[in-house]
């Protein structure tokens, strides 16, 4: 125990500074990795249902990207559960929270784009007095409906930039590596149909946040019970 | 010539509790005291000594119901500390 009457010489002075800063810094990463099972979890159970559908040719009746927005009501309660449970608060740990909140709109807004464009798109057109249409296979000549191109792939970009800069920033190898295999997936996208898209999609998200995110549980169920 | 060491931090407790929170942003008082192995009552009273020469800067608050202390180094503390441990290389290594 300690107390501030015992002497202490230089050496001991010098040896107590250093093991409190490890000690503080062996706190900083405590993350039990919650959000990121829940979020590679979710991104990466949406991802590999949507491709399921559009290979096997079946409809679970609705679009299961919806579970993305579902998942934002615990992503709430865990937020302010881990806000709540913080003891210590590193410049680290602002600047990660302030990465993941950009994240969070960015996706929001990439989300918006793709789903606006299209109707925005055929207004604009319909205002300047432009009609497109599209012939398919057999002929058939129908009005085309604009569509914002490969948007997985945008969200894909965003996916692995917050990963990216997590996994540089914590010399966390797992997120590291799963960044860099959200990039590979992105620029393979780049040339695969959306029902492919949809299973990189799926697979960016288990790489990016679910593997890391038990990797990190993990660490900190040993870290509690040493 | 050797420059007397800061006999605030010249102290085993307030010299843990400046060295934890160099490191950090800010933390809790329940984080200090079990990073220093010390006691609540002991630690309270180092703390209000560097708080008292400016070297922290202490909050209370209330989370769900409990009080909550939380603790943070000041930049005249950080000054303090940056002097102190080059007081210590000296007297470790002295110049010739």
């Amino acid at each position: 125990m300690m107390n501030e009457e015992t002497p202490m010489n230089e050496q001991e002075s010098l040896r107590l500074i250093t093991d409190m800063i490890a000690k503080a810094k062996a706190s900083h990463f405590h993350e039990d990795g919650t959000s990121a099972i829940l979020w590679g979890s979710v991104v990466g159970f949406c991802g590999l249902v949507h491709f399921a559908e559009q290979y096997l040719k079946f409809s679970i009746g609705f679009d299961v990207w919806i579970l993305t927005l579902v998942a934002l009501v615990p992503q709430i309660f865990i937020s302010i559960k881990e806000s709540r449970n913080r003891v210590v608060r590193t410049d680290m740990q602002i600047a990660m929270d302030a990465v993941w909140t950009v994240y969070g709109i960015s996706v929001f807004a990439m989300i918006a784009y793709i789903n606006i464009i299209p109707y925005s798109s055929a207004n604009l057109f319909a205002q300047s007095g432009v009609s497109l249409f599209q012939k398919d296979a057999n002929g058939v000549v129908e009005p085309f409906r604009a569509f914002a191109l490969s948007g997985s792939s945008l969200l894909m970009i965003l996916y692995a930039f917050p990963t990216l800069v997590t996994g540089l920033a914590r010399r966390f190898k797992p997120m590291l590596y799963g960044a860099i295999a959200c990039y590979v997936f992105f620029f393979i996208s780049l040339y695969t149909s959306t029902m492919y898209d949809n299973l990189l999609a799926g697979l960016a998200g288990i790489g990016n946040w679910l593997i890391p995110g038990l990797i990190l549980r993990n660490r900190y169920i040993k870290g509690k019970s040493c | 010539m050797f420059k007397e060491l800061d006999p605030i931090l010249h102290s085993q407790l307030r010299l843990a509790v400046m060295s934890l929170l160099i490191g950090v942003k800010e933390a809790e008082f329940t984080f200090i005291k079990e990073k220093t192995n010390s006691t609540a009552g002991n630690l309270s009273v180092q703390i209000q000594k560097l708080k008292d020469v400016g070297y922290v800067e202490v909050s209370k608050q209330f989370v769900n119901n409990y009080p909550q202390t939380t603790c943070k180094i000041t930049p005249i503390g950080i000054a303090a500390f940056e002097a102190y441990v080059k007081a210590l290389q000296e007297y470790l290594v002295p110049k010739n």
